[in-house]
């Protein structure tokens, strides 16, 4: 296996580079200014009014510009994981091509104009980060990689030396770094409401599957109103092909937990790995220390787009709370920084202290070993045998850091980065925003000692048209593929406020685990699966 | 490398599908779905075994019920013969009454002997029953012969009716359908205002409402301009193929009253389906139209169009053994209420609605459900439309008023009624090909490096008029300017063509992926594309 590939794949990678060249269709975009944000800004400004008032809208100045321009870069490809028995697995998948150093970390790769639009000094090896940061044989030693910018960019053909803003690429370091490099689950995104949101997809093409000319698309699910040119289901739109990058276009949907996956026969694409996760942060975060959050909600009815009348639009989920319960923004004392909200709830009620994002997804082992190969997979016996939150599965979910796996390229790819490790401090309040993306079966995910208190369903805070708030407590959740909720585990025994508790639960470990118990299970080893663990300190 | 040559016959089925389906689709363009039954407070239901058809080419032998006396078609039947036609069905007859009204069904049996007994359980109703032999959960009919249920339909909404005797076969063999039952009073702010402006702007472009009722219940946040009813249910082709193998062996036994060995051994588990079905058809069967002579046996399609602005009710029940998380791409949806119960607030029940928002509304068996769904493109930043001032074509240069809302409702007339008025003339494009606002935030590639999708309107924009001034094949184009960008009008777009529709489509379809296959093939099963139609195409929901 190892000596075909280093005989193989250079040729492939050779023969791919040089068509990829000649079309010059790989290109990233990401402007430093657009008309709904036309002062180039690499921070979200204070909420503090709405964009548009009254029954305003474009053709008339902003009375306020809100969030700001963020980009990220990602390939569609291929690239193997490590299950939690040891098991070397193939997947197709999308992996990062901007802020490599953050994925790494955990972190999303989503950036600002001023970090993605930076060029590369040094040179890019393949498996990059993981190379460069020591977890294989590399030429730049065992120096971390920092770089976070657009993978590729450089200054264009005309000598352009202002390159980063018209997108112009190398094709060579994105193959460097995109072919074999998919990750499990894909790039992580984060933005904020009023950002705008350049995604690129870059098809690098599947080295392990050259007779598979597959496109891939990203399809944001759950986004409300979306275009269907935007929506990335093939059948509906365009698909980019191998060797072509293709630029989604958003601005942010209202706050949630939502997620995204290639929609090219899903069945497929999805069993083998192409899922990943997005969230949207509200407004809410952005209102200065004092403000009345009820004050701040309702400044944000003052702009048709971001107004919630339940009288005249049966999908808003928002409305402001039955009652002022005179909550005002304040320093979180657990962290030091402004408290952060899932949702614009107006009332504080959606309030935490760390946030974790966790995807449940499911491996057929057999699928993927087919997959691999030239084989046709059947969809009538599909059976998962790994259950992975984040990608990984117990007891490898509680390792700190990026998993590292040896691709057939002959190199170590972080393939697998996001541990999931729940950490809160005693006392506080963790949001999981969970979602899930098996494509065969209903998974449950339960919280042993700490109680689950569910504050939104399908990335919509669970309030009434009248402003009662419908969370409710729970011990376990239920997920099909394709839904997504917000969890909040509340670390407080006894709470005198929502910013201040008067007993802490013990600290200590406790679990998330899944009650399906034959999903506690890696392959044929009857230990692992489904789980993880919560750590309260 | 031994099994290269399966490879290829799959992606032979997927070449070989994708014809099919372009020619399916272009002789139905203008099919479309609604809620079609049978009206009335009388009926006969027949139970008798058929095949149906599944797009592999298969024919599978099933059960259903045929509706074979009472109830009028309504609002719209076949386009000949009747709806209550005698025929056996999957689902069975959709059977639409009044709130507060008498019903009555007579089930005959007309079943293969070796099934033995079969009955009809009507949850949510207090039911009465008239003849027949006792059973388990409801007095049955025995083979060839009769009874009676008799029950109020007390609350309004969806429901379900399913056979209430041996169910894991009954059900599974196709023995369900649904009740939908109208409310007895609307309420006022359901006919008057949008809604009215609605039916005004569908009587311009001379579409008819195919509507049973302005509202689903009688509660002012239960208006609807627009409906859909989709029923989920699996098959596991061995049971139905035991089924048939038996009723054939068992044949002589039956002949003779009393014979014991006149009965069905079907083994019904282990569960393993191969089918997914949604109306009692697979993808992209459900898109062709209601009542289409090549599904005798499936009247009932799967294919919902709407326009921007317009409240579509969406009526779903779980008919199978399976929960399937069925995901509507382009917004979410509002639930109204389960099994005809409608979920309203604590503090303000006769105004406020307390359902959840989901865009993957799980269907649950037995469980029946009703929510809205609209998409009006509010939040895009872009206007969909691609508005320009500068352009020549007057189509180009409409106005948007915006109402207190922020949408243009006041010209109901106009192609964009209802457009979002605040991204109004708004670009996307950074320097469009075409006519249209340019200086906007993106550069689409190269259109060579695209593989065009089947639904694929032919541009970025919603509506005709928009889409042929993206591509430069607008009246007054320059010569040679359409088709130069080499995507457009582009030719893979068969189902959704860009001089007629140019709809934004949306994939509605099970997100347990493994769902949207038939019998291992993709693309199929529980899948349909929604298409959201600017106000130039008209939505033709006769037969």
């Amino acid at each position: 296996m190892r000596k075909l590939s280093q005989v193989w794949l250079p040729t492939l990678l050779v023969c791919l580079a040089t068509a990829v060249a000649s079309a010059q269709s790989f290109r990233v975009q990401c402007p430093t200014t657009t008309v709904t944000h036309p002062t180039a800004a690499d921070t979200e400004p204070a909420y503090v009014g709405p964009t548009y008032t009254g029954i305003n809208g474009y053709g008339t100045t902003p009375a306020h510009v809100n969030g700001a321009i963020k980009c990220q870069q990602i390939s569609g490809g291929d690239g193997y994981a490590t299950m939690g028995d040891g098991t070397q697995t193939y997947m197709f998948s999308f992996g990062p091509l901007s802020g490599l150093a953050d994925i790494a970390n955990g972190q999303p790769g989503t950036e600002v104009p001023g970090v993605f639009n930076s060029v590369y000094g040094g040179t890019f090896a393949p498996g990059d980060p993981a190379t460069s940061d020591g977890a294989g044989p590399g030429p730049n030693g065992p120096t971390k990689l920092s770089y976070n910018g657009a993978v590729g960019l450089m200054a264009d053909t005309t000598g352009n030396t202002a390159a980063p803003s018209t997108g112009h690429v190398d094709p060579r370091p994105i193959e460097d770094v995109g072919v074999m490099n998919g990750n499990i689950p894909a790039p992580l995104m984060a933005i904020d409401e009023d950002d705008e949101f350049f995604l690129t997809l870059t098809n690098v093409g599947m080295i392990m599957r050259p007779d598979l000319f597959e496109q891939h698309t990203v399809h944001f699910h759950g986004y409300p109103n979306a275009s269907a040119f935007y929506d990335g289901v093939p059948d509906a739109s365009v698909a980019i092909n191998i060797g072509g990058s293709f630029t989604y276009y958003y601005l942010a949907p209202d706050a949630g937990t939502y997620f995204w996956h290639c929609h090219i026969t899903p069945p497929e694409h999805l069993q083998m790995g192409m899922v990943g996760q997005i969230y949207v942060r509200p407004r809410q975060n952005r209102v200065a220390l004092g403000t009345s959050l009820y004050t701040a909600l309702s400044t944000q009815q003052g702009d048709l787009r971001t107004k919630c009348d339940s009288n005249t639009d049966i999908l808003c989920s928002n409305p402001l709370p039955l009652t002022n319960t005179g909550a005002t923004q304040s320093t979180d004392a657990l962290t030091g920084q402004p408290y952060k909200y899932a949702y614009n709830d107006g009332d504080g009620s959606t309030a935490y202290d760390v946030e974790y994002p966790i995807q449940i997804h499911g491996f057929d082992p057999n699928f993927h070993f087919v997959g691999m190969t030239f084989n046709p997979e059947g969809f009538v016996d599909m059976k998962d045998k790994y259950f992975l939150l984040n990608g990984r599965s117990y007891p490898d979910t509680v390792t700190p850091g990026p998993l590292a796996t040896i691709s057939a390229d002959g190199a170590m790819h972080y393939s697998q980065p996001l541990p999931t490790i729940i950490s809160i401090p005693a006392g506080g309040r963790a949001l999981l925003r969970i979602s899930d993306l098996d494509v065969t079966e209903f998974q449950t995910l339960a919280s042993l000692g700490i109680p689950m208190q569910v504050i939104a369903l399908n990335a919509k805070l669970l309030r009434d048209q009248a402003g009662n708030n419908l969370y409710y407590n729970t011990n376990s959740i239920t997920l099909g593929g394709g839904e997504s909720l917000d969890v909040i585990l509340d670390t407080c025994a006894v709470r005198a406020s929502m910013t201040s508790c008067t007993t802490p639960m013990a600290t200590g470990t406790y679990y998330l685990y899944t009650p399906n118990l034959d999903h506690l299970s890696n392959d044929a080893e009857n230990f692992g699966g489904l789980m993880t663990e919560v750590h309260v300190n | 490398m031994r099994t290269t040559k399966m490879k290829k016959a799959i992606s032979n089925v997927r070449l070989f599908l994708a014809p099919i389906l372009a020619v399916a689709l272009l002789l139905t363009a203008t099919a479309h779905a609604a809620a079609p039954g049978v009206k009335g407070t009388s009926f006969g239901l027949a139970a008798s075994a058929a095949f149906i058809s599944q797009p592999d080419g298969s024919l599978v032998y099933s059960w259903g019920y045929a509706c074979s006396s009472g109830g009028t078609a309504a609002p719209f039947g076949p386009a000949t013969g009747s709806a209550c036609g005698g025929t056996m069905q999957i689902p069975g007859p959709t059977l639409i009454v009044t709130q507060g009204a008498t019903v009555t069904v007579t089930l005959t049996n007309n079943l293969p002997a070796a099934a033995g007994n079969t009955s009809i359980l009507f949850p949510g109703f207090d039911v009465t029953t008239s003849g027949g032999a006792a059973g388990l959960l409801t007095q049955e009919a025995a083979h060839g012969g009769t009874v009676s249920y008799t029950f109020t339909a007390s609350t309004a909404g969806t429901h379900a009716y399913y056979s209430g005797t041996q169910g894991d076969l009954q059900v599974e063999m196709g023995l369900y359908g649904a009740i939908i039952v109208i409310p007895s009073a609307i309420p006022a702010n359901c006919t008057s205002g949008l809604a009215a402006s609605n039916l005004t702007a569908e009587g311009f472009w001379g579409e008819t409402d195919f509507r049973l009722a302005a509202a689903a219940y009688n509660h002012p946040k239960a208006c609807y301009d627009r409906e859909y009813l989709f029923q989920f249910s699996e098959m596991d082709p061995r049971i139905h193929r035991q089924a048939e193998e038996q009723v054939v062996a068992t044949a002589a036994f039956c002949a003779t009253a009393g014979d014991t060995r006149c009965q069905l051994e079907v083994a019904t588990e282990p569960y393993h389906p191969a089918y997914y079905l949604i109306n009692g058809r697979s993808m992209p069967d459900d898109m062709d139209p209601n009542y289409a002579a090549e599904y005798p046996h499936q009247p009932y399609n799967g294919n919902p169009h709407m326009h921007p602005g317009e409240q579509v009710l969406l009526r779903i029940i779980g008919q199978g053994r399976w929960q399937h998380p069925f995901h509507e791409h382009g917004n979410h949806v509002r639930i109204l209420a389960r099994d005809g119960n409608l979920i309203v607030s604590q503090s303000d029940p006769v105004n406020s609605l307390g359902g959840p928002l989901l865009f993957t509304t799980t269907t649950t068996p037995g469980v029946a459900m009703d929510g809205i769904f609209y998409w009006t493109g509010r939040g895009l930043n872009w206007d969909p439309y691609g508005h320009k001032p500068a352009s020549r074509d007057p189509l180009a240069k409409l106005p948007c008023t915006p109402d207190a809302n922020g949408y243009n409702t006041g010209a109901p007339t106009a192609i964009n009624y209802f457009e979002w008025c605040q991204d109004h003339n708004k670009p996307v494009q950074t320097a469009p090909f075409g006519d249209v606002a340019d200086g906007g935030p993106v550069t689409l590639p190269d259109a060579n490096i695209f593989t065009n999708g089947a639904w694929y309107g032919g541009s970025p924009y919603l509506g005709p008029n928009a889409t042929l001034r993206a591509t430069g094949c607008s009246a007054g184009a320059p010569a040679g300017s359409c088709g130069a960008t080499g995507s457009t009008p582009p030719s893979g777009t068969i189902a959704n063509p860009p001089a007629s529709e140019a709809g934004f489509a949306f994939m509605w379809h099970s997100h347990n992926e493994r769902e949207i296959t038939t019998n291992n093939i993709f693309p199929g099963g529980m899948m349909m594309m929604m298409l959201v139609d600017s106000r130039e195409f008209q939505i033709d929901e006769t037969n």
